[in-house]
């Protein structure tokens, strides 16, 4: 179809990411995967690898997307980032002590690693939201729907009331007290 | 997380408003002048943020897990190790080889018709998948699948539905000629030219000449094509009356 219809289905695209839409961000997920496998199975890496810098990768983008941090101006510059990011998170992995002591460099190897790049992230901030992520895997039920519809579906109170057939004030109540529990399991597990 | 004392509800509401940016302006600022002087409301608004970075995070992997399970087969297949990938290379060299002998047969042995078939069909590009109303699901998670070319896929959600709408005529009877099929494509597009207010009428009819140019009945394309007022419609037609 035409331009015009590209372009507004490219920002619509970067809205919907933004926005947590659950189609615009599953196409966008398998659009960009092909590439960044075939980026770490070139460079010694496995499927699982993939799988997983590919992900973070993705969590990250999704991020600097909703915070501003970074701000396309269409979808190929969007890519471009997802796919510069995913190849800094494995040339970070292949520099790292573990994987250099079980996998002999060898010329191919070394040529991708002397690329410039720089990603280098806080560890202690990385540890820290990991084990919120833990936590928060493991929070149970009905707490973890419950936060995740308000905060990652972004769901009104209003709305999740209506469908629990519960007061409003009592959902942002309940909200409240599984953020203090998700809090009390990140504590204990420090 | 080091401070155990409990955060309040106001605090992380407080927090709620900053980040959706939802504070007056004399809010944000009190804000941000308290974030500035006092290290333990500091430290308290770097826990909540965090908390609420591992809840979106978790969330996000989740559904991204989901996702993954829902890569088409081809791309699971794998090449670790380097022997298997120089196999693999000559393999595939072999293979275009092949299909290079069998593209040069083909090139010789094709009617201008189905030349002219490939050279103007190209899938419709699809609709934006970003209008997931509850009641449309369905249709736009099966137009994730078309548009990554899984045809198959999209064609049997789609017929599941089992509801009459032209969009969805249309995009079936795409999806059929996109996997080769005509002789299922051509119905479906024939409906979806029923409704002369249909929004892709032009496209409709335009995939309907291909669909019959592909079938061989040369008379019915001309006929649809020039029903069709895209540019590639009007090209394709004179081509056709250049080659009675």
């Amino acid at each position: 179809m035409s331009q015009v219809y590209k372009i507004q289905h490219q920002l619509q695209l970067i809205n919907a990411i933004k926005d947590n839409d659950s189609l615009a961000l599953k196409e966008f997920y398998m659009a960009n995967y092909p590439k960044i496998e075939q980026l770490i199975l070139k460079n010694s890496g496995s499927k699982a690898h993939a799988k997983d810098i590919y992900q973070e990768a993705f969590i990250a983008v999704w991020n600097n997307l909703r915070t501003g941090r970074f701000a396309p101006e269409n979808d190929s510059a969007l890519q471009g980032y997802l796919y510069q990011i995913s190849k800094n998170k494995w040339l970070d992995v292949l520099r790292s002590k573990r994987f250099k002591s079980t996998q002999s460099l060898t010329e191919e190897r070394s040529l991708f690693l002397s690329q410039d790049e720089e990603t280098h992230e806080d560890p202690e901030e990385t540890k820290r939201l990991n084990l919120a992520m833990e936590a928060f895997k493991n929070l149970g039920e009905p707490c973890k729907s419950l936060l995740k519809t308000f905060y990652f579906e972004q769901k009104s109170l209003r709305d999740i009331a209506s469908e629990m057939a519960i007061e409003e004030s009592s959902v942002r109540n309940k909200k409240y007290r599984c953020m203090e529990k998700l809090r009390s399991i990140v504590l204990a597990s420090n | 997380m080091k401070n155990s004392n409990n955060i309040s509800q106001e605090l992380l509401e407080t927090v709620e408003r900053h980040l959706n940016k939802t504070m007056s302006k004399q809010e944000a600022l009190d804000f941000e002048l308290r974030l500035a002087e006092d290290p333990q409301f500091r430290t308290h608004v770097a826990d909540i943020k965090t908390l609420l970075l591992g809840i979106g995070n978790q969330s996000l992997k989740e559904r991204l897990d989901e996702f993954h399970e829902a890569l088409p087969e081809s791309q699971m297949e794998s090449s670790n190790s380097k022997t298997k990938s120089t196999m693999l290379w000559g393999k595939f060299a072999a293979a275009i080889l092949i299909f290079a002998a069998i593209g040069g047969f083909w090139w010789f042995s094709t009617t201008q018709n189905e030349r002219l078939y490939a050279e103007y069909f190209t899938p419709d590009p699809g609709l934006p998948t970003t209008m997931s109303s509850s009641t449309n699901f369905e249709f736009y998670d099966a137009m994730v699948d078309y548009k990554q070319g899984n045809y198959k896929i999209a064609i049997e959600k789609w017929e599941a539905l089992s509801i009459e709408n032209d969009t969805l005529d249309y995009f079936l009877g795409v999806a059929y000629l996109a996997d080769k099929n005509q002789k299922r494509a051509i119905p479906f597009l024939e409906k979806s030219t029923q409704n002369t207010a249909f929004p892709l009428l032009n496209d409709a009819y335009y995939y309907l000449g291909l669909a019959y140019l592909k079938e061989g009945n040369i008379a019915l394309a001309k006929k649809n094509l020039s029903l069709s007022a895209t540019e590639d419609s009007q090209l394709l037609l004179s081509e056709l009356e250049k080659n009675p």
